[in-house]
């Protein structure tokens, strides 16, 4: 008797199971119907429907207001349909050969992944630099630059290294390293430039913020791994430290130490990163008006940093901040119609 | 092991004539390979099955989210409490009604019902998969002798390492965040299925066979009904694990609450924390859920008479009848399909949900945390600072100063002692595969970080395990906080930790402890419990205070539960490992999630298997005699 009675009370909820996917079939249909009647709305100004654009935002805020510029844009001026998906900066390249992503605005240079994607398998095109130049160095607060003028120079900072000991650097001074995932060569740098400081690996971008922004609040003395363009350089006053500058003779100076090898190699300070756009080959045959715009779309650190700062620091919501931008300078966006 | 580390440190690093140099290229170029296989112009007949399956999880994921904005907000709320009423009670339900509000009221509504489907798809496949399996595995000891070490290595290798190549193969998107669910979800739904179907009695199943049953039969009629307990309780884990996982399905397409978080972390922390609550609700409320309804639908707790049945007939259908009539009354009415910002009416427009209030809430507690002259922070740094400087740094030393075979001859030793031969020389292969891989070094690294780590989470654990098992009240007010530690993505809980012990290391190894706790907590309240009362009731009588029989007689009943405790302890604060390297520990954990970022691949791969060889080496030097026996 027991193991009927626990039918029946299957049987209901197998009842309501089929119920619902009822409810799901109608909803599948209903929603295929709306998909059709949606993509005919907007017209582009060039005449050719615009469609669908699938842009991908990194996890930066630099990243997130470009983006968000170029989806006021597109849909403004384009009647584009934008679609903002937000896929890690390695995996994005498999998403851009598989169509499903259109472009990626902002790339710091991924060669191995332009080798494979763009050079071999002809699934990813460049889409011309954004004009956003990146720029990676030793940073320090400003304060520590007007109490030791000698600090704007890495051979300022020989001998002083004990200024910058923390419980975890031991009797070395502490160099707090960026972000995993970023280009650097610090490490090979400091072997290479003879300072007696341990590099600390202090993790992902917002965990090295964390550490170095709590020491600059207690103005505390601190080097560290920073960039342009970058909102936060609006809110904490910041000075570079100079190292060692690229002439003819030392051009073949590398910067990504992912290779290894000789410190001596990458004796010299960062290279500019010219920041290119990317476009998923399917998109850029696919005659879209969006496909020019996005070539012709170009921004300064300027631009890029003051919409970051609105969206990032003074949270205003990125759609707006990135419509205000667009409102704002209108000269510039009609020269990339 | 003390003595070599004074008389010999820093002489012997693990010998480069030992080490297999080529193996991270080596992967390097299979990845290479398989992306020229995926990109050939007629791809291999493989990638058509794989498409297939990649079809049918995004056709999955995409119905589950449009059949919930079909039934629009009113109807999603109004059908998953009635369902929950009908068939898990008022408890269940108001739970579940109270999760919708706070997405609702929170601003992430079309985040967490994408988050939802995702999910759905995910724990619908993974149990698809599993429990046919777990089956297999509880009817053969063979075979699941065989699969177990592959789900240890399911479990263990972080999913950072194989997020990639799982890309490659199933581009981006909802199928791809599906199949690494998946990958975490199976292994907890097949050993709970083999469990529960271990769990009958033998004489149930020889009886059925006397009667003439086929195997078949046995199966459906008499093991699985049986083991309906366990079948239910593994698919409530196989939704906790995969819920654990949605921050990394964000990373490929995944969207939902996933992708919140982690943008969040890098330009407004928080609504990072703000998501991370959201996905404590989803899990806490999923939770109580399916447990209310297995308790409830128990065929061995029901004893309803024919009128009783007609009722429950009667109920279900109108259930049923209400959610078909609130959902076409909301559709008529032109309810949406999501949650809105904000309600019109003809004259004002409300603000209709806290979102913004509750960020500038979460907001102003972050800018306590950060402030360095706070009263925490006074108390936090040092603590940080102490764990570096008398834990963490002497024991990296030793581990990594002392010779080699030293350290590896001392482990092998230990799990000779405390459990036996053979898991000594599994110990003993594992530590020497980590150097033969050419990572020794960093290794000992992270075993440092995770031996500190273990260590208090077992202190801790032990402590307030006990107090839990001595008063009911205790354990009941522990259970949310346990279950949101467990389920709250730790990128979002280590954030303050990172502001208030800035020390690189610390961060990560509190946010394995946080992780691990709760698991240690539980085995080892249930083990206290479970002494058996006579033994108990004797010290009484002897006339024991209620200390002594505490510590004289519950505990050390309880030592097996404990040990587990502490195995149990390690796995967990391993598989924290990779977010530890994300905020700053370094060793492993950093060479794995380089291998996506940087896409060092090969790299990557070679870290993680290093953390599984150290997960399963000091897997069996804590095991003790518990596995020795054959069960």
């Amino acid at each position: 008797m027991q193991v009927r009675k626990g039918k029946r009370s299957r049987w209901s909820l197998a009842v309501v199971m089929a119920l619902m996917l009822a409810l799901f079939a109608a909803a599948c249909g209903e929603s295929k119907d709306e998909s059709d009647s949606g993509s005919s709305g907007g017209t582009a100004a060039s005449g050719k429907d615009c469609g669908k654009v699938v842009l991908n935002e990194q996890a930066w805020a630099g990243s997130t207001a470009n983006t968000y510029i170029a989806k006021a844009v597109l849909e403004d001026k384009l009647g584009c349909e934008v679609e903002i998906t937000k896929i890690a900066e390695i995996p994005v390249f498999q998403a851009m050969a598989d169509g499903k992503v259109d472009a990626v605005l902002e790339d710091w240079q991924h060669v191995d992944e332009y080798a494979k994607y763009i050079d071999k398998a002809g699934t990813v095109v460049q889409g011309g630099p954004l004009g956003v130049e990146g720029h990676i160095g030793w940073f320090i607060p400003k304060y520590l630059v007007d109490e030791y003028p000698e600090f704007a120079s890495w051979e300022g900072l020989k001998g002083k290294e004990d200024l910058f000991k923390t419980a975890e650097s031991g009797d070395q001074g502490m160099f707090l390293g960026g972000d995993p995932s970023y280009v650097q060569k610090d490490k090979e740098l400091i072997e290479a430039l003879g300072l007696n400081f341990k590099h600390v690996t202090a993790g992902a971008e917002p965990a090295q913020v964390a550490r170095w922004s709590q020491l600059y609040k207690q103005e505390k003395p601190v080097l560290f791994y920073w960039y342009t363009p970058q909102y936060l350089n609006q809110e904490y006053d910041l000075a570079e430290v100079k190292l060692p500058p690229r002439t003819d003779a030392n051009k073949d100076c590398k910067d990504d130490s992912k290779s290894g090898g000789d410190p001596e190699q990458y004796k010299c300070e960062y290279d500019v990163t010219i920041i290119n756009k990317l476009f998923s080959k399917k998109f850029a045959d696919s005659g879209s008006p969006a496909v020019d715009v996005l070539k012709k779309m170009e921004l300064t650190n300027e631009d890029q940093e003051q919409v970051a700062k609105a969206i990032a620091g003074d949270k205003v919501d990125p759609e707006q901040a990135g419509q205000d931008w667009v409102d704002e300078n209108s000269a510039k966006v009609d020269a990339w119609l | 092991m003390l003595a070599a580390y004074f008389l010999l440190r820093g002489e012997f690093d693990w010998p480069t004539s030992l080490t297999w140099q080529e193996l991270s290229s080596r992967l390097d170029s299979a990845q290479g390979w398989l992306l020229d296989q995926r990109t050939a112009e007629h791809p291999n007949i493989i990638f058509a099955i794989l498409d297939g399956f990649r079809a049918l999880a995004e056709w999955l994921v995409t119905a589950f989210i449009n059949a919930l904005e079909w039934l629009t907000w009113v109807g999603t709320i109004a059908a998953s409490v009635l369902i929950v009423l009908r068939f898990g009670g008022w408890r269940a339900a108001l739970i579940v009604f109270g999760a919708f509000v706070s997405f609702a009221l929170m601003g992430l509504w079309e985040e967490s019902i994408q988050t939802l489907g995702l999910m759905s798809a995910a724990v619908l496949l993974s149990l698809a998969v599993g429990i046919p399996l777990g089956v297999l595995a509880g009817r053969s000891d063979r075979y699941y002798r065989s699969i177990t070490p592959v789900l240890d290595a399911m479990q263990i290798v972080p999913a950072f390492a194989y997020l990639m190549p799982v890309v490659i193969l199933f581009s981006v998107g909802p199928a791809a965040a599906v199949i690494c669910t998946m990958i975490y979800a199976i292994p907890p739904a097949v050993r709970i299925t083999a469990l529960g179907i271990r769990g009958v009695t033998p004489d149930s199943v020889e009886a059925a066979r006397a009667f003439g049953s086929t195997a078949a039969q046995t199966l459906f009629k008499v093991q699985l009904p049986l083991a309906r307990r366990q079948l239910l309780l593994s698919v409530n884990q196989t939704i906790m694990f995969a819920l654990s996982l949605v921050v990394i399905a964000g990373l490929i397409g995944g969207r939902g609450l996933g992708d919140v978080v982690t943008n969040g972390l890098y330009s407004n922390a928080a609504l990072a924390i703000l998501a991370g609550i959201a996905i404590v609700i989803m899990a806490i409320a999923l939770d109580r859920a399916t447990a209310a309804i297995a308790e409830r639908t128990d065929p061995t707790r029901q004893h309803l008479t024919d009128e009783g049945r007609r009722r429950a007939r009667i109920m279900t259908l109108a259930t049923l009848g209400a959610i078909l009539a609130i959902v076409l009354v909301a559709r008529a009415l032109g309810a949406d399909a999501l949650y809105p910002d904000e309600f019109e009416t003809s004259t004002t427009v409300f603000t209709a949900t806290i979102h913004d209030d509750l960020l500038r809430w979460i907001q102003s507690a972050l800018d306590y945390v950060q402030d360095p002259d706070s009263f925490i922070f006074g108390i936090t740094e040092p603590i940080g600072n102490f764990l570096l400087e008398y834990f963490l740094e002497p024991l990296r030393l030793v581990l990594v100063e002392t010779p080699w075979f030293v350290v590896l001859a001392g482990l092998t030793g230990m799990a000779f002692v405390l459990s036996g031969r053979r898991p000594a020389i599994t110990a003993f292969l594992m530590l020497a595969a980590i150097g033969v891989m050419g990572v020794w070094a960093v290794a000992m690294d992270t075993a440092s970080q995770v031996l500190v780590a273990t260590a208090l989470a077992v202190a801790i654990g032990i402590v307030i395990g006990v107090w839990a098992a001595e008063s009911p009240r205790v354990e009941r007010m522990l259970r949310p906080l346990l279950d949101t530690l467990q389920t709250l993505p730790q990128l979002v809980y280590i954030i303050p930790f990172i502001y208030l012990m800035p020390v690189s290391r610390i961060p990560g190894v509190v946010a394995s402890v946080l992780y691990a706790i709760p698991v240690v907590i539980r085995l080892v309240t249930s083990g206290v419990r479970n002494v058996s009362p006579a033994a108990v009731e004797a010290a009484s009588a002897f006339g024991a205070s209620r200390m002594q029989v505490l510590l004289k007689v519950k505990i050390p009943l309880a030592r097996e539960s404990i040990m587990l405790g502490v195995n149990q302890g390690i796995i967990m604060v391993l598989a924290v490992v990779v977010i530890g390297g994300l905020v700053g520990s370094g060793a492993l954990g950093d060479m794995v999630a380089r291998g996506l970022q940087r896409n060092e691949f090969g790299e990557g791969v070679v870290a993680s298997l290093a953390i599984l060889a150290l997960g399963i080496a000091l897997d069996r030097v804590t095991q003790g005699q518990r596995r020795v026996q054959p069960r």
